[in-house]
């Protein structure tokens, strides 16, 4: 079993799991394009190494180091696409394909030499935070944009807006999560915020920039 | 004329050789285009039940024959808005031998976005690559021909206000029509790709479609249709779920009596319609629909964000990496027009030149607008009028009919002189040079707090200070609000704003005889009833109101051939729509008048008249008259009071007190607006909530007319 492999499951696994509903094979074999039966030769092999737990009502779980081994390969990830980003220039949405690879073969020595280079990046491009290497991540301090002021910027977490009309309308503006905003005016009597997003200047309405939801960039 | 758009375009794909449609997002110049294309001949199209219009003329490129239809400017084609559905109806409808998308140079990744839209789906498609001149001083270099590689389609450097590029842009549109006309299976090569995980399942449903559809794929091709099944797009999603046959009829479905449908077809559409060819025995659309939702799944728990906003993402990435392909910052400068964004809408700034422009409106509308109103009346009276009265009464005598025929082309026209030419064509002339100018976002963007109180947003402001010149154009220029919720409540908010006309009763009748103070709380009281109305309907009306979410253009120097013509056009509708109804009711009221008939109304209305607003009942017979021009209360208060009363009442004040012309004054503001209004209301807003808003406007001042006299009374 190689070892890459294992960091595949694990990855796949640290997505998935969720306290709400609990992780099946079948649901970890199509994530990882594989046969249910193979995932669960997989679970076998991975709870005889102590990184998952298995239980009838819980699922598939990891265990304290198994969720160690996989944020740290998310940690390498992240690196990584900070690294294709930003000093190699490459385009965001092909830097994750690429991380892909890069995850499994770089040395503990190369991914703080990144690090370091990146001027330590706490978050990907696409705005997730990069765990430390204890594994910790930063938790994500998220604010409605409306409470941003003039001139400052943040990446858009999270639109709490249920009408799917609008919020679709707000994406194909450019107004979706991990894309960054910033704010050029500020009407007065909490009027509405001038914006900029990708080029194009958008005037929005305090109660629609009250539900999109920020986070600071690095 | 409004025509159905079915009609329209049909009528237009019957005489020509090609036809070519003009999409693109907002502001990138795509009136300006059309406008370099065809000069006069424009028919203007409406859905059913839709505001936004698809314009359609016809062109000439060497011995073809080219009908153009300009779809509303949208940053998108989906059917989450208005404008957006309009733009992908006409597309569908129009089937299009060539989209011309234009795109805006300065902000190409973002107008990429729509582009690649119309290839997904399908659709023969050419590029201008429009304002490439400003793009180029922003410092903005982008390779065409890189571009027109990437995407393989042609795409033409344009300056569509110069006339630049368009010709070979219509050569390159024709021969793109051309091959696709000998290559129709192009169509369902698409060159750009997403991410492999969406294509794998893109290329897997579009087999899918092609296998349990046949050829149906309702104007898109096989790929297009699956993306748009992916992307939940609840028009296709439906038109699909119809596509399959009930259970037990399968296979007689073609013969069902079910109605087949062109996508979105208004109910009426007159015989566009397609047949389904569904093969018997196949559960087509539901078993569709059910791949959809599962590759819709796998695509959600892979990426954990919903399909739609997945692929929305994927197409975003794309244009971006694409327009990053193809351009160069060669240099960085703001133009002056960005910079002068900031001067426009700073509070410092902003409001004081906000205040300074709206001022101008109100009084440009005034002064222009008394002006040139006062001018076509005595030219009115001096020439055209002696010959139509000569002429009646040449024809019919001296006698009563003569009279009464007088009141409509000789009134009645004068009625139009009055108040359209003025008022609606200088107002549609100020509207139009704010709206292409830019300014007026800036006016948005300042104003929306307090209208959003009203259940409105920004860009309301410029109807409802127009309104304090003529309420008719007030009403037209609504059509810059988006929901009909919206336009109906600033519809009857500017119904209840005092027009020049009325302010002139006001100011004659209430300040002239009575004093200022009167005039000033007859102002007060009406200023107060527009707040607590706009907040009543806020709350009453059904829905709520929309965020405001608008892009801020840049700011352009309007072109003057662009106004012009957008100002006739709006001025032309407005001819056809309020001309024949001011005739009609001139001709009423001067039978009522003529007749003596008037008179008989004056028992029935007394109760309220003199009983409830304490009036003289020949002041209530007056409001009757103003209903065709609300000048005319003043003017007819006077003569008939004189008929009834004598000389002595030519002095208001020996027929009615201070307090009686206040209350007068105040009912004669608010009550029914006047005819042309009540026409306009009804083409804008449909004739159910044109009577709502008349009948309410007429009760609210018979209520508060009543009040006031009471309180009057009280007071002493």
């Amino acid at each position: 079993m190689s070892s890459e492999k294992v960091e595949e499951y694990l990855e796949a696994i640290y997505k998935l799991q969720s306290p709400d509903r609990p992780l099946g094979t079948s649901e970890l074999g199509k994530e990882l394009g594989v046969a249910p039966a193979s995932a669960t030769e997989m679970a076998k092999r991975l709870q005889d190494k102590g990184y998952v737990r298995r239980g009838k009502k819980s699922g598939i779980t990891l265990t304290k180091s198994g969720e160690r081994a996989a944020l740290e390969l998310i940690r390498k990830h992240r690196i990584a696409e900070r690294f294709l980003v930003d000093v190699l220039g490459m385009d965001w949405q092909y830097a994750h394909e690429e991380a892909c690879k890069f995850e499994h073969i770089m040395s503990p020595d190369v991914e703080k030499r990144m690090e370091a280079l990146l001027d330590n990046a706490t978050t990907c491009p696409h705005g997730h935070p990069i765990p430390d290497e204890q594994g910790r991540t930063a938790p994500e301090k998220v604010r409605p944009l409306s409470s941003l002021k003039r001139c400052q910027t943040g990446i858009i977490a999270k639109i709490a807006e249920e009408r799917r009309d609008l919020l679709e309308y707000l994406a194909t503006l450019g107004l979706m999560p991990q894309r960054k905003v910033q704010v050029e005016q500020v009407a007065p009597f909490d009027g509405p915020m001038l914006i900029r997003v990708d080029g194009a200047n958008y005037a929005l309405g305090r109660e629609i920039a009250d539900k999109i939801w920020v986070k600071g960039e690095k | 004329m409004p025509l159905s758009c079915h009609g329209a375009v049909n009528e237009l794909r019957g005489d020509t050789d090609y036809v070519f449609a003009l999409a693109g997002n907002p502001n990138v110049g795509k009136s300006s285009m059309f406008n370099a294309f065809t000069g006069t001949g424009v028919v203007t199209a409406n859905y059913p039940g839709k505001t936004v219009e698809i314009n359609v003329a016809t062109t000439r490129l060497g011995d073809l024959k080219i009908g153009l239809v300009d779809l509303p400017g949208t940053y998108a084609l989906g059917a989450v808005s208005e404008d957006q559905w309009v733009a992908r109806q006409g597309l569908l409808d129009g089937k299009p031998d060539a989209v011309i998308v234009i795109l805006d140079a300065t902000n190409l990744s973002r107008n990429l976005y729509m582009l690649l839209q119309l290839l997904d789906m399908g659709f023969p498609t050419v590029a201008a690559l429009n304002l490439s001149d400003q793009a180029r001083k922003m410092g903005i270099d982008i390779d065409d021909s890189k571009l027109s590689r990437i995407l393989g389609i042609p795409v033409i450097p344009t300056v569509a206000t110069r006339g630049e590029g368009l010709d070979l842009l219509l050569a390159a549109a024709a021969s793109v029509a051309q091959e696709r006309c000998e290559h129709p299976e192009q169509r369902n090569r698409r060159q750009l790709q997403y991410g492999s995980d969406i294509e794998d399942v893109v290329t897997a449903l579009a087999a899918d479609v092609e296998r349990l559809l046949g050829e149906e794929t309702f104007g898109v091709s096989p790929e297009g249709l699956a993306l748009l099944l992916l992307e939940n797009d609840k028009q296709f999603v439906e038109l699909v779920r119809e596509a399959s046959p009930a259970p037990g009829t399968a296979g007689v479905s073609g013969a069902s009596g079910a109605p087949s449908v062109s996508p979105g077809a208004p109910p009426k559409g007159n015989g566009h319609r397609r047949r389904h060819r569904h093969r018997r025995g196949r559960p087509g659309g539901a078993e569709l629909l059910e791949k959809v939702r599962s590759a819709s799944e796998a695509i959600e728990a892979e990426h954990g964000e919903q399909t739609p906003l997945r692929i929305i993402r994927e197409r975003h990435g794309l244009a971006g990496s694409i327009a990053a392909e193809v351009q160069r910052q060669t240099h960085e400068h703001e133009l002056f027009s960005q910079r002068m964004w900031h001067f426009t809408t700073a509070p410092a700034t902003g409001i004081p030149l906000l205040i300074g422009v709206l001022g101008f409106v109100f009084a440009f509308l005034f002064i222009v607008g008394e002006f040139l109103s006062e001018a076509f009346s005595s030219l009115w009276a001096a020439t055209l009028s002696p010959l139509i009265q000569g002429a009646i009464h040449a024809v019919f005598g001296e006698g009563v009919v003569a009279k009464i025929l007088i009141w409509g082309p000789d009134a009645g026209i004068e009625a139009a002189l009055a108040v359209g030419i003025p008022y609606v064509l200088t107002f549609y002339f100020l509207l139009a040079f704010l709206e292409d100018s830019g300014y007026l976002n800036s006016v948005a963007f300042l104003t929306d707090r307090i209208m959003h109180k009203l259940g409105l947003h920004g860009r309301s402001v410029i109807p409802l200070v127009a309104g304090a010149g003529c309420n008719v154009p007030a009403i037209i220029g609504t059509r810059v609000l988006t929901t009909k919720r919206e336009r109906t409540i600033a519809s009857t908010l500017i119904v209840l704003v005092p027009c020049s006309a009325r302010t002139a009763v006001i100011l004659g009748a209430v300040a002239g005889f009575a004093g200022w103070q009167w005039a000033i709380g007859v102002f007060a009281i009406v200023a107060a009833l527009i707040f607590v109305v706009g907040l009543g309907l806020n709350k009453v009306l059904p829905g709520e109101s929309t965020g405001l979410v608008m892009e801020m253009f840049p700011f352009r120097m309007p072109s003057l051939k662009s106004i012009a013509i957008k100002t006739w056009f709006r001025f032309k509708d407005f001819i056809f729509v309020a001309t024949p109804i001011v005739l009609g009711g001139s001709l009423l009221l001067g039978l009522l008048y003529e007749t003596g008939w008037i008179w008989a109304l004056a028992a029935p209305l007394s109760p309220i008249v003199e009983g409830w607003l304490g009036l003289p009942s020949v002041a209530g017979l007056t409001l009757i008259f103003a209903v065709l021009r609300k000048e005319l209360a003043l003017q007819l208060l006077v003569t008939m009071a004189v008929v009834q009363y004598g000389p002595d009442a030519s002095n208001l004040l020996n027929i009615m007190n201070p307090g009686q012309l206040f209350v007068y004054a105040l009912v004669s503001t608010i009550y029914v607006p006047c005819v042309a209004t009540i026409a306009v209301l009804g083409k804008e807003l449909g004739w159910k909530r044109s009577a709502a808003i008349v009948t309410f406007t007429t009760a609210l001042a018979v209520l508060i007319g009543g009040i006031a006299h009471r309180v009057i009374l009280a007071v002493g």
